[in-house]
């Protein structure tokens, strides 16, 4: 009996391609993924290209400084470029609004500046066309305008009647359209799916993780899931409506509820009840703190007086410039680690106030399927904040560590004596700059996309129940007229 | 008859419910507005009171010692945004309003970020112009997709087309009595927003005010246009949607990324690099050269006689100088880089009546690149400023305490850049006439069609 469903979402299918409109519509959003692959690769290439051109030069001026203090190193510091990930190219998420360029220096934690939104004209705020866009925002309005009449058409002309005169039952009525436009959904989400695959790989080099691999293949499913979903919403509107004209005004009513109104609602919400303090109060409060607990660069400093005291008394000297060792390379070290853990709390706060204001817009998610699809298409692409976050810890781990080398260099080779007017500054030969490697980025696996992204997937599957239920449902209590 | 049609128009319960529904989105964003307002005054009241507590004390500590004092005193600016600003916060999020700078190299801080959460940044600001550019097209497009098409689909049409003297003037009618509806509804969110916000009644106000307005306008020629296409009410549904899906996303989108791929601008990380490497450099190179150049760049302070110090603060500042001047031209490129971005919208935008009233009201109310841009450049004037104050006091050492302090205001720059009206308007005026126009055109053939 699986014929009747054929044959009715075949008729879908024909009515579809014969509408002018939505034939141009179709061909419309084609060029658009079209587009949106050339400039996603484009950008990736560019992007990637140059942060790679300059970390290599950024290390070289590293290794090609000459004998040196070690302290004037942990100030001539190195950078760490953020690069794309592979998938970025079909999902732009935050991209664009994260910085791409950290420089990472002793004592200091500098912000990650250069992103494409500080360099944007404001167009950038009207979005952007890459393919996941066209897929979760475009994509669903065509099946909607491609689907509203599905049923209520039938009802309006009175096809409807007879069809289920003829014995037809609801339930292959609606499987049918169903499956009518998710055939007009294939034609679109397959080749986009293709292009994503073919480019997923060509940006690799050849060199296709496991990691990647899954993430690619949840992205088809969840995109193929989110796209069928969007096809029975469709149906069942038009099925539960007079006429197809209130089928449609309910369907673009709910579309741009879902995709425009709500989202900027709930982070509208989000960010209204938990304000983030401004960037001078951030770093005035680290300040603060790094005074109440030891200010390094103070010499009548009392956290600092009493290690000295001890250190003192350890070495049974009367004087820092009788210890065995630099000392002030010593202070260096105490300062480094107090200054980082206090920066790294405050910035574990602030964190936390910024995923309060997103707490909405996650949440919403269940209620949202748009939401749902955006938030873990992101985290799959790695375009999502909490990527940026690792990028972030993982460029702070690397500076806390290269200052903490070279304080150990200066503490071992550096003598203790402070040098005349006349001598020769003191250095430490340049073969030690090797010792510190290159900053390599390490992208973390994709089990961190299910801690994140754990209310999206959930959504998933709540949605998916939710829509067989009704239309289990549906199919008792349709009627004809 | 146009008395009947508007009790019949403002009693349906669609048109209330989208009424209610944008007069609370549209309250809503003037709240959102205020409290932007406030959070900006905040952050200059934090920046004010860090200032205020951390230079007497750096001064107390380091007492003898101007050059270092002033390695780490950071000297503040302020971007003001006026109460306009609330309106179209355009890309003030994304780029902070408060630049803090030592008189160490500029282009090492120039570029500093503000403290941001992206999320909120990608979904945007539910601002007043979000509510005008986005959402008010949707009402509008609700309230005159079926004008006539719904008429023909319950057979009525042909009666009021017999009734009626002059139809088109009838048509005219009921298109007029909505945009009164829209008009006094965007009236009473821009006076709700002057008592809300505090908005001077200037210039500005006027020229954001006729923007908006005129891009109503836009939006009901082309809803005037659709209808004297005489289609089904689904049609017109659908056509109109997808202009709007095309003015509003598809088009600035797609330009977007067009700019982006045109004009990267790897030039940002190649300025940081390279003043990165000129001034450090100089630790290693001979200092009697670093300082002539220092000298030829600012001669004035040859004659300056330098106190001996244990550091040698006017070689520190000279290689500090240097890693300006030696990334100075790789700075220009950037500059120039972002001045082609922002001529490339701009003459696009002129031809995408969507983005260009976006753009104009982000350059009325001082949120776009272009007041980022003077911004910028105000900051360097301003860092220069500081730094010929403080480099003769620095090589002679100048008494630290002797200096006030406390007198060193956060400094204010306000964006006076001109904005001609007829830039503003001249494109949405020709875009309405154009769509009107056409709309009038084809009404006198089709009026009839029954």
């Amino acid at each position: 009996m699986l014929r009747t469903q054929r044959l009715i979402a075949r008729q879908v299918w024909a009515t579809a391609f014969k509408n002018r409109a939505v034939f141009g519509l179709l061909i419309g959003i084609g060029l658009l993924l079209a587009y949106a692959a050339v400039t996603g690769w484009v950008s990736f290439r560019q992007q990637n290209e140059t942060g790679r051109r300059y970390q290599q030069q950024a290390r070289q001026d590293w290794l090609s400084n000459p004998d040196k203090h070690p302290h004037r190193m942990a100030h001539y510091g190195h950078f760490a470029f953020r690069p794309k990930a592979p998938l970025s190219m079909f999902d732009f998420g935050m991209e664009s609004f994260l910085g791409n360029t950290i420089f990472l220096e002793a004592h200091k934690q500098n912000s990650v500046n250069f992103s494409e939104a500080g360099f944007s004209t404001g167009l950038l705020r009207f979005g952007e066309i890459s393919m996941a866009m066209v897929l979760q925002l475009l994509l669903p309005l065509l099946l909607f305008f491609v689907g509203f009449g599905t049923v209520a058409t039938d009802r309006e002309t009175g096809t409807l009647k007879l069809l289920l005169s003829q014995g037809v039952s609801w339930q292959r009525l609606l499987v049918g359209k169903s499956l009518g436009l998710l055939a007009v959904m294939l034609s679109l989400y397959g080749p986009a799916m293709v292009v994503t695959g073919l480019l997923w790989f060509g940006l690799q080099s050849g060199q296709v993780s496991a990691d990647q691999t899954i993430r690619l293949l949840l992205l088809m499913v969840a995109y193929f899931l989110y796209l069928n979903l969007f096809c029975v919403i469709a149906v069942l509107v038009s099925a539960r409506s007079k006429t197809a004209k209130t089928a449609l005004v309910s369907l673009i009513g709910l579309w741009l509820m879902l995709t425009l109104v709500l989202p900027r609602a709930s982070q509208a919400l989000g960010s209204y009840l938990y304000p983030a303090p401004s960037k001078a109060k951030f770093l005035a409060d680290i300040q603060a703190d790094v005074l109440k607990e030891g200010d390094s660069h103070n010499p009548g400093d009392p956290h600092y007086k009493g290690l000295r005291d001890s250190l003192l008394t350890a070495y049974g000297v009367d004087s820092v410039q009788k210890l065995p060792f630099n000392y002030s390379g010593f202070v260096m070290t105490e300062g480094e680690r107090i200054s980082a853990r206090l920066y790294n709390d405050h910035f574990g706060r602030l964190l936390t106030i910024y995923n309060q204001q997103n707490r909405f817009s996650k949440a919403m998610a269940i209620v949202n399927p748009y939401l749902a699809v955006r938030n873990l298409s992101m985290a799959l692409s790695g375009t999502d904040f909490a990527s940026y976050v690792d990028f972030q810890r993982q460029a702070e781990q690397y500076r806390y560590d290269m200052a903490q080398k070279l304080n150990g260099l200066q503490i071992e080779l550096i003598s203790n004596k402070k040098p005349g007017p006349t001598d020769k500054p003191y250095q430490i030969d340049r073969h030690h700059w090797e010792e510190i490697p290159d900053f390599t980025y390490l992208s973390p696996g994709v089990a961190r996309v299910f801690e994140h992204e754990a209310i999206s997937l959930l959504a998933f599957a709540f949605w998916a129940g939710l829509l067989g239920l009704i239309a289990w449902r549906f199919t008792k209590t349709l009627t004809a007229i | 008859m146009i008395r009947l049609a508007f009790i019949q128009f403002i009693r349906s319960g669609g048109i209330r419910i989208g009424l209610v529904f944008l007069l609370a989105i549209g309250v809503t964003s003037l709240f959102v507005g205020k409290q932007f307002a406030q959070r900006q005054q905040q952050g200059i009241a934090d920046v004010i009171q860090f200032q205020q507590t951390d230079f007497p004390r750096q001064a107390a500590q380091h007492r003898d010692d101007m050059g270092l004092l002033l390695y780490y005193l950071k000297f503040s600016v302020i971007n003001e945004a006026r109460p306009l600003t609330a309106l179209a916060i355009g890309q003030r999020d994304v780029n902070g309003s408060v630049q803090s700078v030592t008189i160490r190299g500029l282009e090492g801080q120039k570029y500093d970020a503000d403290l941001t959460n992206p999320a909120n940044l990608l979904l945007g600001n539910v601002d007043f112009s979000f509510v005008l550019v986005y959402l008010f097209p949707l009402l509008i497009i609700a309230f005159t997709y079926s004008i006539i098409s719904n008429e023909k689909e319950n057979g009525t049409w042909s009666i009021v087309a017999v009734q009626s003297r002059h139809l088109l003037g009838f048509v005219g009618g009921l298109f007029l009595l909505r945009l009164a509806v829209v008009m006094a509804m965007l009236l009473l969110l821009i006076a709700l927003a002057i008592a809300l916000l505090d908005i001077p009644l200037d210039g500005s106000l006027r020229l954001f005010l006729g923007t908006s307005v005129g891009y109503i306008l836009l939006w009901f020629s082309i809803c005037f246009w659709v209808a004297s296409l005489q289609r089904r009410s689904s049609t017109n549904a659908i056509l109109l949607l997808g202009i709007w899906l095309g003015l509003l996303i598809v088009l600035p989108a797609g330009v977007n990324n067009y700019i982006t791929v045109r004009y990267p601008v790897p030039e940002a990380q190649a300025t940081t690099l390279a003043q990165r490497k000129g001034y450090h450099e100089k630790w290693d190179t001979d200092k009697t050269e670093t300082v002539e150049k220092f000298y030829a760049h600012y001669p004035q302070f040859r004659q300056v006689p330098t106190a001996q110090m244990p550091t040698d603060w006017r070689w520190y500042y000279a290689m500090q100088q240097l890693g300006d001047d030696e990334s100075a031209g790789q700075a220009r490129e950037l500059r120039q880089k972002l001045e082609q971005r922002e001529r490339a919208s701009r003459t696009i935008a002129q031809f995408i009546p969507s983005l260009h009233t976006q753009l104009q009201l982000g350059e009325l109310a001082r949120s776009g690149l272009g007041n980022q841009l003077r911004f910028m450049d105000y900051t360097g004037q301003f860092h220069e400023k500081m730094r010929l104050y403080f480099y003769p006091k620095i090589f002679t050492n100048a008494p630290v305490l002797t200096e006030k302090w406390t007198a060193f205001q956060v400094d204010t720059f306000t964006d006076e850049a001109p904005i001609h009206p007829l830039s503003t308007l001249g494109p949405l005026m020709l875009f309405i006439a154009l769509v009107a126009g056409l709309g009038w055109f084809r009404f006198r053939q089709t009026i009839y069609h029954l």
